[in-house]
């Protein structure tokens, strides 16, 4: 018997899914949609994908080489002063320093020698521990930008959402919100001048010219009663995204449904948490408007599809019993769809956000009684009567 | 009778089962060990206290240790031969126990209990506590306890799910001992004195089904083939429907269970008088040369059986004395085996999973797949800050069954069960305290 053999507590054997595993999927289940932005906008669409991904990677990395000390490099230490001091006093003195300067010179190198490593060291435990978490916000953040958002605006947004949203609240599983939906809300908020006038996006659709915002613009212009012919667009064309404005990542919604198909296969998402999400929206919505026509365009316009696959379904940031879930989206279902109506701009993003915040609060009031819970409430009761 | 189907419930995850390494192989008894060294920690609750001193000499089936309560059960000499030691030993789990050391003479005098025939319902009960029989499923609860139940039973369920992969012990003895354990099951259920006798077997062992159908009294449920279908809970519902509430016992729904291989040892020990001596237990892992089911003496040490089984294929990454979910890992070959051993595993580096735990997503796969319907994240979460009374309240670690289901679905590897140990330990300790 050796020492290799491993004693822990049970189970000895264990699924072989991991992080990184789950985040590849997510990964391959947003290349449909990403591809599909890039034939749609071109190298708008390229660059920005690449921008935020890459910026999301080196803003994780930078955070984890300060956060883990890797700037915390040590040239000197009180021996090599010393000896310093030593060397200069000599040198004063006029005896002979070469022997003690000769000692400092290779106290100096072995300094060195371990400073070095330390950076080195941090790169590699960097590597140890990259779940690709970062590039899957990264990828999420650019597939939500319209096209004509700037590839500097595209960083600072992705940069924020790693270092602010997720490590400063302690990395990968820890983040409060959905990062690329906060980072969105940030550029929404920071650049909605520059990138979301100046592009007048969604005029295409509504014809007025006055919507300022990339998503649900066909819907809120009919629902505002600017462009009140619910027919005017073709829901084939909604669906796969030709001849509209949009996200990058949100106007085909064939791809999106195919990594939704890819993601429930690989039982990455529950295949009826999207769907709650996006029936409860569009039900609210032609409730909103007493009309069943609405139906269908409320849930193929705007966001709403991408978030309900992508986003809402972020393991963090959503409750974890299978009750809370329900609840979970079921109000961000009837939230998006009634603050749509009443601010007629696209609102999933904002929605994620603030569903994020309650998750906490979902998960402390719903919560599944054990196995068996219910029957000894019942004969308590028998037994009061 | 004809097969039905159980009952669905939720929870539950599928492992490979891994049985086909072994589930061929029939059992073999093993040539006697030259040297047993028995524990007097069998089952559950108090040690035996021995009744025999150094340098007695005594017989196959001699009584060499004597039940201390009802929570006890009597331990019996494995082979004949000569008592050379009373000593304190380390168990698999790392607790100091008595061991009695027997050298064999090889002379194979044995010394059964008198064979009954159309035993009463007393006598019965009587026998299954002489001959020291404890629950074969894992925990080692004494029989004779289960076969006095305080409140009116109707149903016996035997439980042949083995939802442990890799162990193939259960499915072998309903194999070749199909008749055998039916009349077991008899016995069990005179004494319980109920007519309504079950078998959940998983839909994975067709061949056992198939063999149990033949017997008009008992009835077969084909179980769906997920772990811990063997769970006593989740078996009860499973075939009958009925949920046995939080902190009670199956017995306060009407319902026992006991194992195949205690059937089996019922039935030897009222039809040949053979007390509980041995334990039949499968070898397997990918680290072992040759997977086997083995019949051996009780406290037949490790290192001997790995042996007669060809020794280590390649060198093991862990090696596991029970089931790969709840058996327990140990460092060493020197331990012995106890009636309730049902499997020795060497399991290859590829096999064990021995990854760095990452920090936790949040996924809620643990709660997805709790069969108690628990929240194991929240356990691990508030333990690991010292919260006691949250990580009990939330995670509701004090139902856990500890089948490790949550553990094995993790995909940040995190170490659940440990957390969730720790909590049941720290409230205990606690609940001890405000009583005192």
């Amino acid at each position: 018997m050796d020492n290799s053999i491993v004693i822990s507590t049970p189970p000895h054997v264990k699924s072989r899914r991991t992080t990184r595993n789950i985040m590849l999927d997510v990964l391959i289940a947003l290349a449909p949609a990403a591809i599909c932005g890039i034939v749609y906008f071109l190298t708008d669409a390229l660059i920005l994908e690449i921008t935020c991904v890459a910026f999301a990677v080196i803003a994780e990395f930078v955070y984890f080489f300060i956060a883990k000390g890797g700037f915390n490099m040590h040239f000197n230490d009180g021996e090599s002063r010393q000896l310093a001091k030593k060397v200069a006093q000599l040198k004063q003195a006029g005896q002979p320093y070469e022997e003690a300067a000769a000692a400092l010179k290779e106290k100096k190198a072995a300094l060195k020698k371990a400073a070095l490593a330390k950076p080195l060291g941090v790169c590699k435990m960097f590597i140890k521990q990259f779940d690709f978490t970062s590039v899957v916000t990264g990828l999420i953040l650019a597939l939500i930008l319209p096209s004509t958002a700037e590839w500097y605006e595209a960083a600072i947004g992705s940069a924020f959402a790693i270092i602010v949203v997720k490590m400063v609240f302690g990395g990968t599983g820890k983040n409060i919100a959905n990062p690329a939906a906060v980072g969105r809300v940030f550029m929404f908020i920071s650049f909605a001048i520059t990138t979301y006038a100046a592009a007048n996006f969604g005029a295409v659709i509504d014809g007025s010219g006055e919507t300022l915002t990339s998503g649900a613009t066909y819907l809120s212009g009919a629902m505002l009663g600017e462009n009140p012919d619910v027919g005017a667009m073709s829901l084939v064309d909604l669906f796969l995204g030709t001849g509209l404005a949009g996200c990058i990542g949100e106007t085909c919604k064939l791809a999106l449904i195919a990594g939704y198909v890819y993601l429930v296969v690989r039982r990455v998402i529950k295949w009826w948490q999207p769907a709650l999400y996006l029936v409860v929206l569009g039900l609210m919505t032609a409730l909103l408007n007493l009309d069943f026509a609405f139906f269908l365009p409320s849930i193929l316009s705007g966001g709403a599809m991408f978030g309900a696959i992508f986003m809402f379904t972020d393991y963090v940031t959503s409750p974890k019993g299978v009750f809370a879930q329900i609840a979970y989206y079921g109000i961000a279902g009837l939230l998006t769809a009634v603050l749509r109506h009443l601010t007629g701009i696209e609102v999933v993003s904002f929605v994620i956000v603030l569903m994020n915040l309650i998750v906490p609060l979902l998960d402390m009031w719903i919560r599944r009684k054990p196995f068996g819970y219910k029957r000894e409430k019942k004969n308590k009761e028998v037994a009061g009567k | 009778m004809k097969a039905v189907k159980g009952r669905f419930f939720f929870g539950g995850v599928h492992v490979p089962d891994m049985k086909a390494l072994s589930q061929d192989c029939p059992i073999k008894e093993l040539p006697e060990p030259p040297v047993v060294t028995i524990a007097t920690s069998q089952s559950l609750g108090k040690p035996a206290i021995p009744c025999v001193g150094v340098g007695d000499t005594v017989a196959k089936g001699q009584l060499i240790a004597k039940a201390d309560g009802a929570i006890s059960s009597n331990v019996f000499a494995g082979i004949s031969g000569k008592v050379t030691a009373i000593t304190e030993l380390e168990n698999e789990g790392g607790q100091k126990g008595t061991y009695i050391v027997i050298e064999g003479d090889g002379s194979g005098s044995t010394q059964y209990l008198t064979p009954l025939t159309d035993p009463s319902k007393e006598e019965i009960v009587q026998r299954v506590k002489d001959a020291g029989i404890v629950g074969l499923g894992g925990a080692g609860f004494p029989t004779a306890v289960k076969l006095t139940p305080r409140t009116p039973v109707d149903t016996f369920i035997i439980n042949g799910s083995e939802c442990e992969p890799y162990l193939t012990c259960d499915h072998r003895v309903m194999i070749e001992k199909t008749d055998e354990v039916v009349r077991g099951a008899r016995y069990i259920a005179k004494a319980l004195g109920v007519s309504n006798i079950m078998i959940g077997i998983e839909l994975n062992k067709p061949d056992c089904i198939a063999a149990f159908e033949k017997y008009d009294d008992v009835k077969v449920v084909a179980l769906r083939k997920i772990y811990p279908m063997g769970g006593e809970k989740q078996l009860i519902y499973s075939a009958t429907g009925r949920k046995v509430p939080v902190g009670k016992l199956p017995a306060d729904v009407g319902v026992v269970v006991n194992n195949v291989a205690t059937c089996l040892a019922v039935c030897e020990a009222i039809e040949l008088g053979k007390p509980d001596l041995d334990s039949i237990l499968t070898v397997s892992g990918k680290a072992v040369a040759n997977t086997a089911n083995v019949l051996v003496p009780v406290g037949t040490p490790v290192s001997y059986i790995i042996e007669q089984c060809g020794g280590e294929a390649s060198a093991p990454k862990k090696v596991v004395l029970g089931g790969p979910m709840t058996g327990v890992a140990v460092k060493s070959y020197d331990l012995y085996v106890k009636k309730t051993t049902s499997g020795i595993l060497l399991l290859s580096e590829k096999e064990a999973a021995a990854e760095e735990p990452t920090p936790c997503l949040n996924c809620g796969l643990c709660a997805d797949h709790c069969p108690m319907h628990l929240m194991p994240m929240n356990t691990a979460f508030y333990s690991s800050a010292g919260d006691i009374e949250n990580a009990a309240k939330l995670g509701g670690a004090m139902y856990c069954i500890e089948c490790g289901v949550c553990e094995y679905v993790c995909p940040a590897k995190r170490p659940l069960i440990q957390a969730i140990r720790k909590t049941k330990a720290a409230v205990r300790a606690q609940q001890s305290k405000g009583g005192k």
